[in-house]
């Protein structure tokens, strides 16, 4: 029993050496990795100089082209969607850091999705977990883990917090990614071998989340407590929308006075679908047309709230 | 309870704890089997009734086998038990699937018939309690068991938590004995079963699971890819399904291992296999000896004509490929694994000594053909593995590689690699077994690491599970 106890006792030690050192080694690591979506979680926790940002999912990441944008509204424009973040709850990390440092952007765009308001089956906190690295930085990033219940497993194991992100960093440190190929955050994807041929029916159920609806609101508290002015969109599907997908979303915004521009319901595209690679990602050339449109309606609005003229004073 | 939930990781230390701690048999047993029933009970509570129906059914038929003197009432709760037994596989498992596939036979020959559709989930592991439960029976009626009197052990054997749900389907001469034995606390088989849980957990959450993001994004969207990434996806499967189904009868006999208890092996290097027969005696020992000796045997084995022979090998693997699973394409799996060992013998290739370029060669082509089985064995539909073999032929272009997955899927198949050849081929490298205590203790904390960091943790099911 004793030599059990001893060996056991001998295995958690070695771990927790293990697991401490493994730690530190990751986060030096982590800062030279050139995966593309961890560089973007290290420049957005690293605070952002540009004053338009875009946050959202893939869509936004492959959707919204950043020399477009600038070039229209003469602004330096950041894309910050990531691929998988796919809730509000990464959307209101990756905003913190923004509002952390001196530069704070002048504008957020948000691109909305069903996922951001819905309940879903599956955890709904799971795509914050590759923000784990960066726990204990602030206590508002902290929180969300603490109400999601990760914040535990992190703070006993440290090789835990880069579980997700872990193979990704190595794999960022032995390939080198095509950078010419960006724009200021935004990717381009490349056409597919087969355009999506079907439209089909847009498949989610709508029942709606009070916790992620909370989050929606605390990310526009977040805007508005650092004056920044926050505008929602939802880029173009190959998919025939549902009544009501954004109707949610759309309150919120009446309410609280933020624009919604909403490319989705409106059918942008349905007509064209060599502009997709599937049914909800556009292609480099569906994305360039469609940030043009997108460019010139937010143009149009900001002027209309005189926003550029409040810039010059 | 899956093994890979934090509920297991804080239940079996608990069952451990308590269960050395009772001192007398009797006592240990119940508690054992009452942590089984609760094991079992967190899918779905009212499914316990089914195991314990079973138990109960093949309690009492080899109760009364037992009693029986002449051969007629033997072999009459013998049926009755294996009937009532197959009855609720059938209805459970296979009612909706023969039901469907009735009337759509019908509707080819014009004839209208609806059947009507069993709506209730597929009880978790009924296939690997109810062969344990009929083993049991069919063995007292051999008279190669002893009939269990105690209702509580026997229970206890059919329903043993860490093979319960996925095997090893365990025989009652090996595994009924130990629990009339008082299992003490020993420091060697605590960490040899501590050392095989942890393998396991690396098989599944390392290999299995990671291997399993590429096959499933492949699989499942079959329309999106071509022919190089369904020729990628039908290599990597092979090793989700070993990592997936080994790793759980590892975890499951270091349990038991920990308590005690030894189960039977379940795999043995099966890739290492250099005709397919000699797979089946590496790949899910428990249950192809199970077929052996209950299916292949009493038809007549090897020891009727040829053809007769040929016709009870490839009996014996369809029934093994319909008890994975009520669809066409478990059925089409072991029938090919039938034709293919029909072969085999045809050529005598199993009594062929091999070395050299004609083991790699005949090693090479096992492991394609075994692959090639097991693209009808994931593909939801026959037609989806057609279109799977088709397109691997015909449009054989540049796969889709996701680096980091593929990375991922590279650096655990490596380790898995070495470790089986340090294995299959006795290299005298020890870690895991080293004779210094650092190295042992340092190979258990290094690969909890490697877990914590590189598994898929998100508590994914076994595949085993569905079956």
């Amino acid at each position: 029993m004793k030599r059990l106890i001893y060996s056991i006792l001998f295995i958690v030690i070695l771990l927790f050496a293990f697991d401490r050192i493994g730690g530190k080694i990751l986060w030096e690591l982590n800062k030279y990795t050139k995966n593309r979506i961890l560089v973007k979680i290290n420049r957005i926790e690293n605070g952002l100089s540009e004053s338009v940002v875009i946050f959202g999912t893939s869509r936004a990441n492959n959707h919204y082209v950043s020399s477009i944008l600038s070039d229209s509204l003469e602004l330096s424009v950041y894309n910050a969607g990531l691929t998988g973040s796919r809730d509000i709850y990464s959307q209101y990390i990756s905003l913190l850091p923004c509002v952390a440092y001196k530069s704070v952007p002048k504008i957020v765009c948000l691109e909305l999705s069903p996922t951001d308001y819905i309940v879903k089956d599956d955890d709904p906190y799971s795509a914050i977990r590759r923000y784990a690295l960066y726990i204990g930085m602030s206590e508002q990033t902290d929180a969300v883990f603490k109400e999601a219940g990760y914040y535990p497993y992190y703070q006993i194991s440290h090789l835990y917090r880069y579980n997700n992100t872990a193979i990704q960093l190595l794999n960022g440190l032995i390939y080198s990614r095509n950078e010419k190929a960006e724009d200021n955050g935004y990717i381009p994807l490349p056409p597919p071998p087969h355009f999506p041929d079907t439209l089909k029916n847009s498949d989610f159920v709508f029942s709606c989340d009070s916790n992620k609806v909370k989050y929606i609101r605390k990310f526009i508290s977040l805007c508005r407590e650092h004056n920044i002015l926050l505008v929602f969109t939802v880029s173009p599907v190959y998919l025939i929308a549902s009544p009501n997908e954004y109707g949610v979303l759309k309150q919120i915004a009446d309410e609280n006075g933020i624009p919604f521009f909403d490319y989705h319901s409106a059918g942008l595209y349905l007509d064209h679908p060599e502009y997709f690679k599937d049914n909800v990602h556009l292609w480099d050339k569906g994305a360039r047309l469609f940030t043009s449109v997108f460019a010139h309606d937010l143009k149009m609005y900001l002027d209309s709230v005189g926003f550029f003229k409040q810039e010059v004073e | 309870m899956l093994f890979n939930s934090l509920n297991f990781l804080l239940f079996f230390p608990v069952v451990c704890i308590i269960y050395f701690a009772i001192p007398a048999l009797k006592w240990r047993n119940l508690f054992l089997l009452a942590a089984s029933y609760w094991f079992y009970m967190n899918w779905k509570p009212a499914y316990a009734l089914l195991l314990l129906t079973s138990t109960a059914v093949t309690y009492v038929a080899a109760l009364g086998i037992d009693r029986c003197a002449g051969r007629r009432g033997k072999r009459a709760w013998l049926t009755a038990s294996l009937v009532l037994n197959l009855a609720i596989l059938f209805l459970f498992k296979y009612y909706n699937f023969a039901a469907e596939s009735l009337s759509l036979l019908l509707e080819h020959l014009g004839i209208a018939l609806p059947m009507p559709e069993f709506g209730l989930l597929l009880p978790v592991g009924i296939s690997f309690y109810t062969f344990q439960a009929l083993g049991y029976s069919i063995d007292v009626y051999r008279g190669q068991t002893a009939v269990e009197k105690n209702f509580f052990t026997y229970a206890l054997f059919v329903s043993f938590f860490p093979q319960l749900v996925a095997g090893p389907i365990e025989r009652s001469t090996h595994l009924l004995p130990q629990f009339k034995v008082k299992q003490r606390l020993d420091y060697d088989a605590v960490m040899e079963g501590i050392r095989l849980m942890i393998w396991g957990y690396f098989l599944k959450l390392a290999l299995a699971d990671r291997c399993g993001t590429y096959v499933d994004a492949v699989y499942n969207n079959l329309t999106q890819h071509n022919g190089g990434s369904y020729l990628l996806a039908s290599l990597i499967f092979p090793f989700q399904i070993y990592g997936d189904f080994a790793g759980y009868s590892l975890v499951a006999i270091g349990a038991a291992r920990v308590m005690g208890f030894r189960l039977m092996d379940n795999f043995r290097r099966p890739y290492f296999a250099a005709t397919v027969t000699d797979f089946w005696h590496r790949w899910h020992i428990s249950l192809s000896t199970w077929f052996k000796d209950y299916v292949y045997i009493p038809l007549g084995g090897n020891r009727v004509g040829k053809a007769r022979g040929y016709f009870n090998l490839l009996v014996t693997f369809v029934v093994s490929g319909a008890w994975h699973g009520a669809n066409w394409t478990f059925i089409v799996w072991g029938a090919l694994h039938g034709i293919i060992l029909c072969i085999e013998k045809f050529l005598g290739f199993a009594k062929k000594p091999m070395s050299g370029a004609s083991k790699f060669f005949h090693w090479l082509a096992t492991f394609c053909l075994v692959a090639l089985a097991w693209i009808f064995f994931r593909a939801e539909t026959v037609a989806d593995a057609g279109r799977i073999i088709k397109g691997i032929f015909t449009n054989l272009e540049m796969p889709y590689l996701p680096l980091a997955d593929c990375m991922a899927i590279f650096m655990a198949l490596s380790i898995v690699l070495f470790k089986e050849c340090k294995d299959e081929f006795h290299w005298n490298i020890h870690l895991s077994d080293s004779r210094y205590w650092v190295v042992r203790h340092t190979y258990i904390a290094a690969a909890i690491c490697y877990i914590l960091l590189f598994g898929v943790l998100n508590g994914d099911q076994f595949i085993y599970f569905q079956f």
